[in-house]
């Protein structure tokens, strides 16, 4: 190139520099030359002025930096009333507790296939004292709404004060309760027959191989209500939940967990995570192991959720609820049943 | 005629303009090849003083050339009544009887037109600086230039009409909102706010570009764009994510449940769902979809997807096997007391790389990094078969980085599963804001083992310098505990955010903090 011979025949340094800065400061020109074209026909085009902004818009926006507010202004912590609409039940539902009662709605915690048997069992039963129980329950279900509370309250001081009414409003509530359980998304409890007595003739092998290792089983005789006790003693509520999730329809969760298995390359193979040698397992499908309610098990993670610790006494409210709610179910033995399956 | 035009254009549009016009743009303004480029150096001179620059323009009636500084091309026009000129260097239009630039409908079409033709054939790398302007030189392929929007005439009335705007500037609020914790979900709102400040992933899905293929209502990348919609509204209450975990749980099955989780783990979750939704997105340099899911041009990929290269050395022959295996994260292990992490790779410099403040003993993440790339033999219980000796050898194996992701994320595990305990690794772990892979790379390895061992740091390569742009951190045990974030919304200003609180956080905080996940931003993007 030119500048290179220059460079071999006698270097003249400044003359270099010269060139050097000339080609620089043309090269600076054109730009600003480029800059003055773009505002000269923005201007002349008529939309230059859409880069102003009005002063109230930017002060409404503005972010604010002081002890005590976040970022808008906000006094912290004043989110307490948040409802949404869960997708599945269509209920509205507190913000802070959408998780737990998705997780009941789909079916999918370690108590919820009992509760929503219990329900689909007691749900055609006509007797008036279950379903006062009943309701009891469920006002109690955490996961409920204020607003909901509220209105349930309101309607028992209703019930005080004109006594005629009394079975009308309770049987209408029932309803409502059970219409909006048998509505769908058991998908995984799907083995359980909407039969009020759970008949074995009509279960299939399986079925009922998958119902006996969750749950106790024995039909009352008096009630025909199926026990719904998990099988072990204490450590009981765990490795119900284990196997819950695990034995219904295992072609479903297959099919739910191919991005584990597909050939095709995804985010989950990753290499990295693979290639560090620290791991003792390798990422597998995190199952629940049998520990204390709150850690989630599964290997190589931290595990965080809570906002504040009134999650962790939530979960303990709700494992303590439940044993309040096993005993009442009557389950006298019926060894018959159990040796005709065998 | 617009109204930026002039009607003296009127006489130069007769008989073979169009062509004419074409031409000329070819020729003197816009070069596409290397030929047309030296035709245009030599040629373009003004025809009165022989100067390059000064503002050259040609008259467009007849051949001449004259520069603009000095008047020669005036001097032309008013001698020869010829009203126009062009502008050798950006192609504007002269008018003499009005005395300015106009910009006349049809002429400008037939500029933008050559110039498309011009850039596609001046070919496939082109560099570009500045993240923000990434957005379309990365999804409008090869050759097209990003050109800026420009109102319709009824547009403009309606904007004149109504004032009122909202601008992000460096103190705006837009772009960031709160996320409400739906109980033990504070992992997914840190992950949520990390990739809703993904500059590249935010201007993906704000301008549009989502084409959702999927029947039902269950697409995770509708989600995220509407999540984008959400946090640009200038809404102030928090958002409440209940749909995307309805979504998440119903498409990543394992991570269903009320219950505390890895934030890592649903990272990955979700980048795996998002990649498969956005089956619509990916298009092939020839319009078709790509249907080989081994090279899935999707978003996703095109943003987190790096190449590990693993090179096994045979330790008899020093044959070496070479594969390369996708990533989307990079897991670095931490100095624990069960595991050993040094000594580190021989040759690695000891200096301070990356610039991090290097305390007496805490570690880096640069030494993080060090120790993943580092050789490791593999131990006589674990012999490879060596292709060149048909035997089995000992061997040792090296991770490198074959390609670089455009996001890095780092995953510092802090967790330690020995015989006898499990435990949180709290280690403070010191990582840069910005920060150079070169060292890291399989092309630096190859340098060093030729013998290259003084590597100095290319100031003017850009291509592997990264900045910090999301910090997920973990207070608590292995059991349970809290997520918190810090994310940057414009260059240098940072903000913490702990669920529904968004709070601003100096630079020194987020430095200090723990850091469990780091993502990592190219500072520079190119073609590929």
């Amino acid at each position: 190139m030119k500048m290179e011979n220059m460079l071999f025949s006698g270097p003249d340094p400044t003359k270099l520099e010269g060139l050097v800065h000339d080609i620089y400061s043309e090269l600076v020109d054109d730009a600003c030359l480029g800059l003055c074209f773009e505002v000269h026909r923005a201007v002349k085009q008529g939309y230059f002025f859409l880069d102003e902004t009005d002063q109230e818009s930017m002060k409404e926006f503005e972010i604010v930096d002081q002890p005590g507010v976040d970022i808008f202004g906000q006094v912290y912590n004043q989110w307490k009333n948040k409802e949404c609409e869960c997708p599945n039940c269509k209920r509205l539902i507190a913000a802070s507790r959408f998780a737990p009662h998705l997780e009941k709605c789909l079916g999918m915690g370690r108590n919820s296939s009992r509760i929503a048997n219990r329900r689909l069992a007691t749900n055609n039963n006509v007797s008036k004292s279950e379903s006062d129980q009943e309701d009891n329950d469920d006002l109690n279900d955490n996961d409920w709404s204020y607003g909901a509370e509220k209105k349930a309250k309101k309607r028992k001081s209703d019930k005080n004060q004109n006594s005629p009414r009394r079975s009308k409003s309770l049987k209408h509530k029932n309803g409502e309760l059970g219409s909006n359980i048998t509505s769908e998304p058991y998908k995984f409890s799907s083995q359980y027959n909407y039969n009020p007595g759970v008949n074995y003739e009509t279960l299939g092998p399986d079925e009922v191989r998958s119902l006996l290792t969750t749950q106790c089983g024995v039909i009352s005789e008096h009630t025909k209500k199926m026990c719904t006790r998990p099988p072990f003693p204490d450590a009981g509520a765990t490795t119900v939940e284990n196997d819950s999730f695990d034995i219904p329809d295992t072609q479903t969760l297959m099919h739910r967990l191919q991005w584990e298995d597909s050939p095709d390359i995804s985010p989950a193979d990753s290499a990295s995570s693979k290639a560090s040698t620290n791991h003792s397992d390798s990422r597998k499908p995190k199952k629940k192991k049998p520990t204390s309610g709150l850690s989630s098990g599964g290997v190589g993670s931290l595990t965080g959720g809570s906002s504040s610790s009134s999650s962790s006494s939530s979960q303990i409210n709700v494992s303590l609820a439940n044993k309040k709610k096993r005993p009442k179910l009557s389950a006298p033995l019926i060894p018959t049943i159990y040796n005709e399956l065998n | 005629m617009s109204p930026a035009g002039c009607s003296h254009v009127n006489g130069y549009k007769v008989d073979n303009w169009k062509q004419n016009l074409r031409v000329i743009y070819q020729c003197f303004v816009w070069s596409g090849t290397a030929e047309t480029r030296r035709r245009k150096a030599k040629s373009c001179v003004c025809h009165m003083c022989g100067a390059h620059l000064n503002r050259l323009h040609s008259c467009l009636y007849c051949v001449f050339f004259g520069c603009f500084t000095k008047k020669h091309i005036h001097e032309h026009a008013k001698n020869k009544r010829h009203n126009l000129a062009i502008d050798l260097l950006y192609g504007g239009i002269y008018c003499f009887v009005c005395q300015d630039y106009i910009y006349d409908k049809d002429m400008e079409q037939i500029a933008k037109e050559e110039q498309r033709k011009a850039w596609k054939l001046q070919g496939i790398a082109l560099s570009l600086s500045a993240v923000s302007a990434c957005v379309c030189f990365v999804f409008t392929g090869i050759g097209e230039k990003y050109t800026t929007w420009e109102p319709t005439k009824r547009e403009l009335e309606l904007l004149r009409h109504n004032p009122k705007r909202r601008k992000i500037t460096t103190n705006c609020t837009i772009g960031l909102r709160g996320l409400i914790n739906l109980g033990n979900t504070c992992f997914m709102n840190c992950i949520v706010q990390a990739l809703t400040h993904t500059p590249l992933l935010r201007d993906f899905f704000l301008s549009d570009r989502h084409k959702c293929e999927m029947q039902s209502n269950s697409c995770l990348v509708c989600e995220m764009s509407q999540l984008f919609q959400e946090f640009y509204s200038g809404h102030r209450s928090p958002h409440i994510p209940f749909r995307l975990l309805h979504l998440v749980w119903t498409h990543a099955r394992h991570l269903a449940g009320y219950e505390q989780q890895d934030a890592h783990e649903f990272l990955i979750a979700a980048l795996d769902v998002l990649h498969r939704h956005c089956k619509g997105d990916t298009i092939n340099d020839n319009g078709k979809k790509a249907n080989n899911p081994n090279h899935c041009n999707c978003i996703i990929d095109q943003i987190f997807t790096g190449g590990l290269q693993s090179d096994v050395t045979c330790q008899v022959c020093h044959g070496v096997s070479t594969t390369i295996d996708p990533f989307w994260d990079i897991s670095l292990d931490l100095p624990g007391s069960s595991t050993p992490f040094w000594p580190l790779s021989p040759g690695g410099d000891g200096s301070t790389v990356n610039g991090e403040s290097h305390l007496s003993g805490s570690t880096t993440l640069t030494d993080c990094l060090r120790r993943f790339t580092r050789p490791e033999h593999l131990g006589s219980s674990a012999k490879i078969k060596c292709g060149g000796c048909h035997s089995y050898q000992e061997s040792t194996k090296q991770l490198t980085m074959k390609k670089l992701p455009i996001v890095a994320c780092f995953h510092l595990k802090r967790f330690e599963h020995s015989a006898k305990l499990r435990r949180k690794i709290t280690t403070y772990v010191s990582f840069p804001l910005e920060l150079d892979m070169t060292p890291f790379m399989a092309s630096s390895k190859e340098s060093r083992m030729n013998g290259q061992y003084q590597q100095s740091v290319d100031v003017l390569n850009n291509d592997n310098k990264y900045s910090l742009f999301a910090v997920v951190n973990h207070q608590g045990t292995l059991e349970s505990g809290h997520y918190t974030s810090f994310i940057r919304q414009h260059k240098d200003q940072w903000f913490k955010c702990d669920d529904a609180i968004i709070t601003k956080a100096s630079i020194k905080d987020v430095l200090d903090s723990e850091g469990y996940l780091l993502f990592y931003h190219k500072q520079f993007l190119e073609y590929e």
